[in-house]
């Protein structure tokens, strides 16, 4: 398993721990959740007045949030609401801190690692490097950049995009008396610590200031409250969709099949695709295509029987040949093949042009 | 690209192998603390998803952003049979 379910877990409530090995001696911290097959993990961390570390560089990808205190990483000061991403690889300053600091800190691919270098290592993406204060550097955005939506009075300010996962890394806040009567759940992981202020949750019930939560996909969560209003920074491990409904009975399973309902009838052709391993589509004659079977939609049972439904699912397309080929499959194809699969003579001289049958064009090897 | 950082990530060491058990121990300890705690909101929680169900036939379901929609009593759910009706850790 990845990262339990932890929600909600005020750290607050827990004292922190003395870091004891390389590269990370003399600060503390506290483990907001952890990754027990690879180690990466989310903390808190403490930064005492006088920690200082040499300039060095991580194997896994950081980020960092300071919450309060100064830091200074090489040439700049962090403050509170310092946001940075340090991909694998990218050598930070030297660290030091004259007066305490705390920050949340995480390692996304394994756990904590240092080594002692004032240069990048030679493979890391240095250009994903991002360094911000998040508090007077980022605009707040509408919550209607997702959609479907949150309601108004949720706003973010997003920190962190990935473009190949759409993962985020976002503040978001609530206005006071803010409400959205709906459950959500989302396809991808959902992280969130609370800088300031209090929400509500209708499974949950309240978090706090310091309130924590990992929470992993097709889980419930909401309806949502904030009497006085909060701010939090939150994370997703891909791409956040919000699955909103007003059962409040349903478990993951009942919300994964319901998801995929949703591929089923909105993107018909890559559900077949995917759902048939990748290899749906026509090696030999038509009508060997097996349609697959509509998953469970709790809200809309029988969706399946629609006829537009149906027919969407059904439906399959005929590629031209060398469209659809894999690759191995082409490189052969193109040398040593023709539409009809009739057998003939490649025994010719190369150079020459010659004619494979209608609709080929002329060619040489 | 195909090579990347983390490919070189030396193998771990000692150390961190053994914070690394012993945080994943703490961990579960933590976890088995929430699922207790939000066990104890159970008789809460009834009480908020009710609520939940008479807003939605009201004020509305908030469908998206701002728009509401009201659920007419005969699409409100029933509580279902099973005995992780009430879970919300998983």
């Amino acid at each position: 398993m990845a990262r339990p379910h932890m929600e909600p877990y005020v750290e607050f409530n827990e004292d922190y721990r003395l870091f004891d090995f390389a590269g990370y001696k003399g600060a503390h911290y506290k483990v907001l959740s952890l990754d027990t097959d690879t180690g990466a993990s989310s903390l808190k961390v403490r930064y005492d007045g006088g920690y200082n570390r040499k300039p060095g560089l991580c194997y896994s990808d950081m980020e960092i949030f300071v919450l309060n205190g100064e830091l200074k990483v090489g040439t700049e000061t962090w403050v509170e609401g310092h946001y940075a991403f340090i991909p694998a690889g990218v050598a930070l300053g030297a660290i030091e801190v004259s007066q305490g600091a705390e920050a949340i800190v995480w390692y996304n691919d394994s756990e904590p690692t240092f080594e002692e270098s004032d240069r990048d290592h030679p493979l890391a993406l240095k250009e994903g490097f991002i360094s911000v204060n998040s508090y007077l550097g980022r605009p707040w955005a509408s919550g209607s950049i997702v959609s479907p939506a949150t309601a108004t009075g949720c706003m973010l300010k997003l920190l962190r995009f990935d473009p190949i996962t759409e993962a985020m890394t976002f503040l978001y806040c609530m206005t006071p008396e803010f409400m959205q009567d709906n459950i959500s759940y989302h396809d991808c992981a959902e992280e969130s610590y609370h800088i300031w202020g209090t929400s509500w949750m209708m499974q949950f019930g309240d978090l706090p200031t310091g309130g924590y939560f990992w929470r992993p996909p097709y889980i419930n969560h909401g309806s949502f409250r904030s009497k006085l209003g909060c701010i939090a920074i939150g994370r997703t491990d891909s791409k956040l969709h919000n699955y909103f409904h007003f059962n409040p009975w349903t478990n993951p399973d009942d919300n994964q099949a319901r998801a995929a309902s949703f591929l089923y009838r909105q993107r018909p052709q890559l559900f077949q695709w995917v759902a048939s391993g990748g290899h749906n589509h026509p090696h030999g004659p038509q009508g060997q295509l097996k349609t697959q079977k509509p998953p469970h939609d709790f809200e809309n049972p029988a969706y399946g029987k629609r006829p537009d439904v149906s027919a969407l699912a059904n439906q399959s397309y005929t590629f031209r040949e060398m469209d659809h080929l894999h690759a191995d499959e082409y490189v052969h194809k193109v040398h040593h093949a023709h539409k009809t699969g009739d057998d003939h003579d490649h025994d010719h001289e190369h150079g020459h042009a010659h004619h494979h049958g209608d609709g080929d064009i002329d060619h040489k090897h | 690209m195909s090579k990347h950082v983390q490919d070189e990530k030396p193998p771990m060491t000692a150390e961190a192998k053994s914070w690394l058990e012993k945080e994943i121990a703490s961990q579960e300890d933590r976890y088995k603390a929430i699922v207790e705690e939000q066990d104890g909101l159970i008789p809460e929680r009834e009480k908020w998803y009710a609520e939940f169900l008479e807003i939605v036939q009201t004020r509305g379901f908030s469908v998206t952003g701002d728009t509401r929609r009201p659920i007419p009593k005969e699409e409100v759910p029933e509580k279902p049979d099973r005995p992780d009706a009430m879970r919300v850790v998983w």
